[in-house]
């Protein structure tokens, strides 16, 4: 583990943007690539944020929480012990109220009467363009990972404040260019998702990992594409079939053991969803997409890979925003959890001798819903497994929640100050392989481990299950393609 | 200063009272009609009540939160807590004083007078503590604004005041003065009550089913915030 210094500090903070164009341009002074911001000339952005901010009030449910919270924050800060960040800067800056307090003294000002005549006596200006930059770069150095709510005595969500200043300022184009130009694919380009693969470089994909399974597994499986009334439609972050070919052979593998009936859709494919960390609006088109494929294809239910956010903005919201509701949402670990208590799971425990350790995906485990599943999968075919402290409900974030992972131009802070304490977790438990069952974590957690030196191998819960699956009748989990006797798998 | 005294414990105090009631009642009628018109409007209307219910009797009697983050601010806090609920409400002086207001309250609990002035002056020291745990720190500073230091003074000077008050020993200048300050300070913290964040007096029970509720999204809001402000709904 690299040591936290003033350097590793500016480094961290540091920013690729080049001051001469943010000066020329007029755009916001954030740490992050926008991509519209340029269409609001500068000055005139307090307005336009007003107004959005107005609209969003009249129109979505975020008023009531707005007066609780605006009532209630006492400002405590129990919360600065729950959050990473803080615990890493020890700015006050970081703490979760704080950045709450922004976005609730703009609503206070301009949006209930008390703070307009409070405003009016004290000669308060309101909102200003500095005030907008101060936001914007403090929503986005927030991860989203809710830890601070739990520490809360107010209950203040200060992942939903931060989710809602996102999206206001995503109306007055500022928004991180990562976020917005996938998701611009996803909605209105030529191939429909995120990463645009191609649907014939999906089906290559596909191709490919049949034949790895026929030659390391020793069975034969076709994954079921398109098939119509089937129980579940399999969606994972599209990234993952470029990038993540083993998880995808993990679930492919648990899926045929267990005999499940399932498919992939050809006409949507992609679970991914950064609506959910910059825009609602977004948030509901992309799931429309979902909704789409889920009726061409007459499924039951919605099966996501593994991924946390995908997983979350398709559980908690498809069913709010979907013509058709009451469509199950199931994360994969939850069935190949239900597969391994029916027996239909056979594992090969001499496979992964490694000492693991399980890092819990905020969007899955903060909630309470994805917490024991895994452990028990693990439990089944690893030996040597050490819990990270904390975990479950209450664990630490990997450092690249709320889309942050996919801004590069981050990268140094999020893997030097975000994920600085995962890093020291995972440091601590010995292990050799971290899991982590989620298509973001397991970026973050690959450039934390790398950025803060800490040897230790990344992989997805499903990995390891390919690795360890029996499918074939000889009994063997893990055959030599090559057919040599004297042949040993290889370390996991 | 004996009128200004029996002004501040008649008229005054009803109104001061009222002010209180009304804004509190205002306050939780906003948040709960918010609440409720929020729920009918979401998409989906599931919740994890009684996760909520959990979490919200959890926080009122946070014995198993209380030690896991900031533990000496928070037991302060929390037994400050204790003796600001107990001794206005239920210290017999306050008691006769709510009962000659014509307010139509025949019988009302009373604490003993030992309890009482015991918990008056934890609540004292909490005051002070607290105060200190503000401001020294660098962080809890930065985070304060004025009324998170007033609130904090003007609570701690009407306990201090009501104190001496209640003893046998203090001269008849010292308990005119102190009783000012206390029924004076003490009629400025019900008149603030609904209007700051000492509003969570009432609408801490709301907390966790606010956040809950909060995530639970309209369908279409986005396409019509778009439409408002003249923007393109499909634009990406």
């Amino acid at each position: 583990m690299i040591s936290f210094t003033e350097e590793t500090r500016q480094k961290a903070f540091s920013t690729q943007r080049k001051p001469e164009t943010v000066e020329s341009q007029g755009l916001p002074h954030v740490r992050f690539h926008v991509e519209e911001a340029h269409l609001i000339p500068a000055g005139e952005r307090p307005k336009k944020f007003l107004e959005a901010f107005a609209a969003i009030l009249k129109h979505t449910n975020y008023r009531f929480m707005l007066d609780q919270y605006s009532r209630v924050s006492a400002k405590c800060a129990r919360c600065s012990a729950n959050c990473q960040i803080y615990e890493t800067t020890h700015a006050p800056e970081d703490v979760p109220c704080f950045r709450s307090e922004m976005l609730l003294s703009i609503y206070r000002r301009h949006f209930t009467v008390g703070g307009a005549v409070k405003g009016r006596l004290t000669g308060d200006v309101g909102l200003t363009e500095e005030k907008i930059d101060e936001l914007a770069d403090s929503v986005y150095n927030c991860t989203a990972c809710r830890r601070c709510t739990l520490e809360c005595p107010m209950g203040i969500d200060h992942g939903l404040i931060t989710h809602l200043a996102r999206w206001i300022l995503a109306e007055i184009g500022i928004a991180p260019r990562a976020l917005v130009v996938s998701t611009r694919e996803q909605l209105v380009g030529a191939t429909g998702n995120t990463s645009a693969i191609p649907l014939p470089a999906l089906q290559d994909t596909i191709e490919f990992l049949e034949e790895e399974i026929a030659d390391y597994k020793g069975v034969e499986i076709k994954v079921p594409m398109d098939v119509e009334g089937a129980e579940y439609m399999f969606i994972a972050p599209v990234s993952d079939w470029m990038m993540e070919a083993e998880t995808l052979m993990g679930c492919i593998c648990a899926l045929h053991a267990g005999g499940v009936s399932w498919t992939v859709g050809t006409q949507y494919y992609d679970a991914i969803n950064y609506g959910l960390f910059y825009s609602d609006h977004h948030l509901e088109q992309v799931l429309h997409k979902v909704e789409a494929e889920v009726k061409r294809l007459g499924v039951k239910k919605i099966l996501i890979g593994e991924c946390g956010h995908a997983s979350r903005s398709a559980k908690f919201f498809y069913n709010v925003f979907a013509e058709q509701l009451n469509i199950p949402v199931i994360n994969i670990l939850e069935v190949t959890h239900d597969l391994l208590k029916q027996g239909k799971l056979k594992f090969d425990t001499e496979i992964i001798k490694e000492k693991v350790t399980y890092h819990d995906p905020c969007n899955i485990a903060r909630p309470g819903w994805v917490i024991e599943q895994p452990r028990e999968i693990i439990k089944a075919f690893i030996k040597n497994y050490e819990e990270m402290t904390p975990s479950g409900r209450d664990n630490l974030c990997c450092g690249g929640g709320g889309g942050t992972v996919s801004i590069d131009e981050l990268r140094p802070y999020r893997t030097l100050i975000t994920g600085r304490r995962k890093a020291e977790q995972i440091e601590k438990t010995g292990a050799e392989i971290v899991i982590a069952p989620c298509a973001n974590c397991k970026k973050q957690v690959r450039e934390l481990l790398e950025d803060n030196e800490v040897p230790v191998e990344l992989v997805g819960l499903h990995d390891l299950i390919y690795k360890a699956i029996i499918l074939s009748d000889d009994g063997i989990a893990w055959h030599d393609p090559m057919g040599d006797d004297d042949w040993t798998p290889p370390d996991a | 200063m004996e009128a200004w005294i029996e002004f501040g414990k008649g008229p005054l105090f009803r109104l001061a009272f009222v002010i209180m009631l009304l804004g509190l009642i205002r306050a939780l009628f906003l948040v709960l009609v918010g609440m409720v018109e929020a729920y009918h409007r979401a998409g989906d209307r599931v919740l994890p009540w009684a996760d909520l219910h959990k979490k919200t009797l959890m926080w009122m009697f946070p014995v198993k939160r209380i030690f896991n983050r900031r533990p000496v601010y928070s037991i302060v806090s929390f037994i400050w807590h204790i003796g600001l609920i107990l001794v206005p409400i239920f210290y017999s002086a306050h008691v006769l004083l709510l009962m000659n207001q014509s307010l139509g309250v025949t019988w009302w609990p009373v604490l003993a007078q030992d309890v009482a002035h015991i918990l008056t002056w934890i609540t004292v020291a909490g005051g002070v503590l607290l105060f200190l745990m503000r401001y020294i720190p660098a962080m809890s500073r930065r985070l304060s604004k004025f009324m998170d230091g007033f609130w904090v003074v003007l609570i701690t000077a009407v306990f201090v005041t009501g104190a001496i008050c209640a003893q046998t020993a203090v001269s008849a200048y010292g308990y005119q003065v102190s009783m000012l300050i206390h029924i004076y300070g003490a009629n400025l913290i019900l008149v603030l009550l609904p209007f700051s964040k000492t509003a969570h007096s009432v609408l801490f029970p709301l907390g966790q089913y606010a956040g809950a509720i909060g995530w639970k999204f309209p369908k279409g809001a986005g396409a019509k915030v778009r439409t408002t402000i003249g923007k393109e709904v499909n634009h990406v």
